[in-house]
């Protein structure tokens, strides 16, 4: 019993020491919390330094987003770099960006369109909003296709599957998770016989989760079909598809020639790549050079692209 | 007849139980030093090891662990700092000074801080110590002085407990035969009990070096994980745990075996470090 008191008496001081600390956080002067300031913009220190917030090596977004900014640099022979600001901070997931630039006033980062929310702020790109419609008509520039990539002789269930995808009931799974879905006047699908059977879909971990929606509402209508995901990652996922392992790959990138020359690609839907900043921060727009040379550490402070 | 039967057969249960985590320690060893060897000898040992550019995504890639072995040190050299004088303090306060009432309480405060998941630390370091940091240093406040404070906490209880022990198993007669010489409690505490704890009190810091420079996902939160040399205390820094975990997920050939030689590395850390271990308890 005197354990038992003890150590809700220990929890009871630990939390209150806990609630202490983060309420001398923010009672100090200096720091100026968040929610405390009312006018967002007032006082932002653009002679601050820009507090970049990158992803992993490796990651599909990463990937996408230094290619489209023009960060990876490539020569003639063949050679990529990744030019990335070296004092950037790297997070692994997209929450911990989100977490990172909503903490920061002074950082920057990117995530995908579809998490999105309103604790971080959106910065247009050459003047334009992220919006589904501006990156179905090309205006909004940071946007990567999501790809299948399967061999030309698919099997019946691949293929009905992938028809499925296509499909209006398919596409509408895409828009309602925040993707733009591919195609605007599709079919409806039509499940003419019932599927029997497995097949196996891997690669991308950022198509997975959209992946795993799609499969949810196939299998609801072909209850005899089971469809396995691995999130391998989108070269991996290519890879299976290329070696057999996997019916359909993933990718969240453009396919490369070599792989290209084995397989067939199909685009499922579009994911924007939206760049956040704090929502003190009074930035409204960037243009993509401004973003490379933000990315690559050449400018390094906010009033540099602030005006 | 039967009661034989069943001795035997327990004996063999209790024999398998204990060669489970025998087992286990040998199948870690062989898969991770089978994963990662092939990719050193092909890689080259010392540019890998001695290498200090990590970019596994460029062509031609290149993998470079120097920053991240050197962010490991420099973070674990920081808890050891801030964790070892609290540590060591509390330890003999706890056995020598604090009064029962205390330490009924303090005693359970530390044991539960023990419990404590990893992330949990990790997550109260993200909203408390790095604004702090941030505050006062500036920068981004995600630096290896806000892992080493978060690591100096996280290896408090491992310090205490073990210290404590050492402290508690100090004859008592060292301590009696001091105080019959005229010196005081303190005197006694701090100039006798203390040094004939020595041994123990080290195996402890040891043991703290090995939780620091293992602990993965308090520190990924709040170190910046830039893979490049820092060059002040105020800059973020990688670890070699932190490398692996952060891109394990999208990983895939050259780049996925080069984690995986990420880890041999670790591992072959983690050996020496229990060696030092053994080592000076032997002394004991």
């Amino acid at each position: 019993m005197k354990k038992v008191l003890n150590l809700l008496l220990t929890t009871i001081i630990i939390m209150s020491l806990l609630v202490g600390c983060t309420d001398n956080d923010n009672n100090t002067p200096a720091n100026s919390s968040p929610k405390n300031t009312n006018d967002a913009t007032e006082d932002f220190d653009t002679n601050k330094t820009i507090n970049v917030i990158t992803r992993e090596e490796g990651s599909g977004t990463r990937g996408a987003f230094v290619e489209i900014v023009g960060i990876l640099e490539k020569d003639a022979s063949g050679n990529e770099v990744d030019k990335t600001y070296t004092e950037a901070i790297v997070q692994n997931s997209t929450n911990a960006v989100m977490t990172g630039v909503t903490g920061d006033k002074y950082s920057i980062g990117y995530i995908s369109l579809g998490s999105l929310n309103n604790t971080v702020k959106a910065v247009k790109i050459e003047g334009v909003e992220a919006t589904p419609e501006n990156i179905l008509d090309n205006s909004y520039k940071l946007a990567r296709p999501f790809n299948l990539a399967y061999k030309d002789d698919l099997n019946p269930l691949a293929k009905d599957f992938i028809d499925f995808i296509l499909s209006a009931e398919g596409q509408k799974i895409a828009e309602e998770e925040g993707y733009v879905p591919i195609n605007t006047n599709p079919p409806s699908y039509e499940n003419i016989d019932e599927q029997k059977g497995s097949i196996l879909v891997a690669g991308s971990t950022s198509v997975s989760p959209l992946m795993e929606k799609l499969v949810e509402a196939y299998q609801e209508l072909n209850p005899e079909v089971s469809i396995d995901i691995q999130a391998t990652g989108s070269s991996a996922g290519v890879q299976s598809a290329m070696e057999g392992t996997a019916d359909i790959g993933m990718a969240s990138r453009e396919l490369k020639d070599s792989e290209l020359a084995e397989l067939t690609s199909l685009s499922i839907a579009v994911d924007g790549i939206t760049v956040i900043v704090n929502k003190e921060n009074p930035l409204e727009n960037l243009s993509i050079d401004e973003l490379k040379s933000i990315y690559i550490g050449e400018i390094t402070k906010w009033n540099e692209v602030i005006k | 007849m039967k009661s034989k039967f069943l001795e035997n057969f327990m004996r063999i249960i209790f024999f398998i139980s204990a060669t489970v985590s025998i087992i286990s320690i040998i199948l870690i060893c062989v898969f991770i030093f089978a994963g990662g060897i092939p990719f050193l000898k092909e890689y080259g040992f010392k540019n890998f090891f001695f290498g200090v550019d990590w970019k596994p995504n460029d062509i031609p890639p290149s993998y470079g662990i120097l920053p991240m072995i050197l962010g490991s040190i420099y973070v674990t050299f920081g808890a050891i700092i801030i964790g070892v004088p609290i540590g060591v303090l509390t330890a003999t306060y706890l056995a020598k000074f604090c009064n029962k009432k205390i330490y009924k309480f303090l005693k359970p405060s530390i044991n539960l801080m023990a419990g404590i998941p990893s992330i949990i630390y990790g997550f109260f370091a993200l909203v408390v110590i790095v604004p702090i940091v941030r505050n006062i240093f500036g920068g981004t406040g995600m630096s290896i002085l806000t892992a080493s404070i978060l690591l100096g906490i996280m290896i408090l209880p491992t310090i205490i407990n073990i210290s404590e022990a050492a402290i508690r198993a100090v004859p008592k007669n060292y301590y009696e035969g001091s105080i019959a010489l005229g010196a005081s409690h303190e005197q006694s505490v701090v100039s006798v009990v203390l040094p004939a704890a020595k041994s123990g009190i080290l195996s402890s810091i040891i043991l703290g070096i090995g939780r620091a420079i293992g602990e993965t996902m308090a520190v990924i939160l709040v170190a910046g994980n830039q893979a490049r040399i820092p060059s002040s205390i105020t800059e973020g820094v990688r670890t070699l745990t932190a490398n692996i975990v952060i891109e394990m997920a999208y990983a895939a050939d050259e780049h996925r075996q080069a984690l995986i030689a990420t880890a041999t590395i670790l591992f072959a850390f983690i050996l020496i470090i229990n060696g030092l271990f053994l080592l000076v308890k032997r002394r004991r």
